[in-house]
């Protein structure tokens, strides 16, 4: 009974920051049509330069802030100097439908290279903000520790504020706007370019604390988030694509399946059981649990 | 047909003379070549034809070689059988993947197969059969002897890689002039006209992939041969990355532009480590300096040539003529 509550509680905890993996896809792919695999690029960049703010200064929550700063700077220089001029070049023939997601994957080599050259590939870490010890109730020491707590907490504040930005500000209402009708939009008056760089900029800054988050309870390398983009992707498709809630909870249950998973199976199964999901989700409920029996694809 | 078969046997020939000329390391790079371009036609094949994406053929291509590797430890036998092995068991693979890739559209395709290229390599570490991180042995044995004492391990490598990449081009090419490869285009233009025509689109999608990783996987087991081993650190999603854009530099629709992708992505180290003693040569410089070229070139080039450089000069021709 108890591993199960700890099982839980942990899954709670990985699937919170695939949550905030998932939305910065989910944000990109509502706005741009594009799968941006270059997010874990964004989000790996943001992440060292949060990791030089954390070791010169010590200050977990300083480096976060930087971080997210970072990431939305990046996220949004990525849509205005990269993704305009790719479309601006909208090509026919048989690469132009593949073309966007295939510069995404550019960047991300481009941005892991980059990294490498400036940082090395050796495992760096950031000194987590809380204890990775774990609580102990009476006598036992349970696997569920401060840190853990600590993400949930911090990944449920800025789903908070991300609900609040969408449901209640204008800029909330142009982004929805511009993301569900971008022609209507334009007509009504809202610079949906502009816009569509805004989204791109809260994804990154999501990205970005997605990153600061998963390097705090593991490590930092030009590859470690490989796996977050992987799992945030199965997030988002488990919720649709479409729906920021729905890959929230796609999110939560990925996590807590993958984690009983290694709490009770072993190591060696958790990425096939990741793959199931995505495979058994695509091919039962293509258009994700969201979904209210209305058709997208063809 | 005939006429192609001669062309081949002509090129394969040619290509045996400059192997007799050329020192060790070219002869090496001369089986690297190879591999790549059996690889880049198997994305000419998926992508350009059937207009399906694949960013994992590195993963393919594991399938491929563990295949490979596993036949010819386990059972024995002559080698070509660990290659035709290789062969089928990722026809197989592909079929049960294309299975299910076949209902995908563009963005859930393009993920699942990234996810597959993260994810093999590190499933393959998993498993005590498939040798861990060392890997397992693949050693296709020395070259029989009535060829020589001067005929080397290399160009032994050479003659394999050659052979096998002129027989599946011929092979490939032949499939994509014929009914399929007619069909295939029609999809990819239209897919539902092509439905409407009467052509089983998810059948020949899932064909398609079928083939499709059947080349990848025969790529693989060359990978394998060349370097004597299989490894995940041998097919990591860095050669899914380096494939990608070999394919959209070979101009994504285009079988013989895969020789022009191969040297490409068989030159692209030999530049980076040129550059790198040059501008003083420290390890990192070393370790990144080819994936930075690699990412260049493919966001350069599918921004401005996205069907490869050879398109952007057809219709230049056109547009005069």
């Amino acid at each position: 009974m108890q591993k199960l509550l700890e099982t839980f509680l942990i899954g709670l905890s990985t699937g919170s920051i695939y949550a905030l993996m998932s939305i910065a896809l989910v944000l990109v792919w509502r706005s741009t049509r594009v799968v941006n695999f270059a997010q874990a690029g964004q989000a790996m960049l943001s992440t060292y330069i949060g990791f030089e703010i954390a070791t010169r200064t010590e200050i977990f929550w300083l480096a976060l802030i930087i971080a997210i700063a970072a990431g939305a700077l990046v996220g949004a220089g990525v849509d205005y100097f990269f993704m305009r001029v790719l479309f601006k070049h909208a090509v026919s023939g048989p690469a132009a439908v593949v073309a966007p997601v295939i510069a995404t994957l550019g960047l991300l080599g481009l941005v892991r290279s980059i990294v490498g050259l400036v940082w090395g590939g050796e495992f760096k870490s950031i000194k987590a903000p809380a204890s990775t010890d774990g609580f102990t109730i009476g006598e036992t020491t349970l696997p569920f520790s401060p840190l853990n707590l600590l993400i949930i907490v911090t990944v449920f504040i800025i789903l908070i504020a991300l609900a609040i930005i969408f449901q209640r500000t204008n800029l909330g209402l142009s982004l929805r706007a511009s993301a569900y009708a971008p022609e209507i939009a334009q007509l009504a008056g809202i610079r949906t370019a502009r816009t569509r760089t805004i989204g791109w900029a809260i994804a990154g800054g999501v990205g970005g604390v997605a990153g600061m988050l998963n390097t705090a309870s593991n490590f930092l390398s030009p590859y470690s988030l490989d796996l977050l983009l992987v799992f945030g992707f199965i997030a988002a498709v488990i919720g649709g694509l479409e729906s920021m809630v729905g890959s929230v909870v796609g999110a939560l249950i990925l996590g807590i399946a993958l984690t009983f998973i290694l709490n009770y199976v072993g190591t060696s199964l958790v990425f096939i059981g990741g793959f199931v999901v995505l495979i058994a989700v695509l091919l039962l409920k293509p258009d994700g649990i969201m979904a209210r029996g209305k058709v997208r694809r063809a | 047909m005939r006429k192609k078969l001669t062309l081949f046997i002509l090129l394969g020939w040619i290509l045996l003379l400059i192997g007799d000329r050329v020192d060790e390391l070219r002869v090496y790079q001369g089986a690297q070549i190879a591999m790549y371009a059996i690889a880049l036609s198997s994305i000419v094949l998926l992508t350009g034809y059937s207009g399906q994406v694949s960013l994992g053929n590195g993963a393919m291509m594991a399938v491929g070689g563990y295949a490979a590797a596993l036949t010819l430890n386990n059972l024995g036998g002559p080698v070509w059988f660990a290659f035709v092995m290789a062969v089928f068991v990722s026809a197989l693979f592909g079929a049960f993947l294309g299975a299910a890739a076949a209902r995908l559209s563009g963005p859930y395709l393009a993920g699942t197969t990234l996810a597959l290229a993260v994810g093999l390599p590190e499933i393959a570490n998993q498993f005590d059969f498939l040798g861990g991180v060392p890997g397992l042995l693949f050693d296709v044995g020395f070259p029989p002897e009535r060829l020589g004492e001067e005929f080397t391990q290399y160009k032994w490598f050479f003659w394999i890689a050659t052979f096998l990449a002129l027989l599946s081009l011929f092979i490939t090419s032949n499939i994509l002039q014929s009914r399929y490869g007619r069909t295939w285009r029609a999809i990819r233009s239209n897919s539902l006209a092509a439905e409407l025509s009467g052509v089983h689109v998810g059948r020949m999608k899932i064909l398609a992939f079928t083939i499709s990783s059947a080349i990848a996987g025969l790529a693989g087991a060359v990978l394998a041969m060349t370097i004597s081993l299989v490894a995940p650190g041998a097919y990591t999603l860095a050669l899914s990355f380096a494939l990608v854009t070999g394919a959209v530099l070979a101009g994504v629709s285009s079988l013989p532009g895969v020789v022009f992708g191969a040297l490409i992505l068989v030159a692209i180290p030999e530049v980076a480590d040129v550059l790198a003693t040059r501008w003083g040569g420290d390890e990192n410089l070393n370790n990144y300096l080819p994936g930075l070229i690699v990412s260049v070139l493919l966001i350069l080039s599918v921004i401005f040539t996205p069907n490869g450089p050879g398109e952007k000069l057809k219709s230049r021709h056109h547009k005069k003529g």
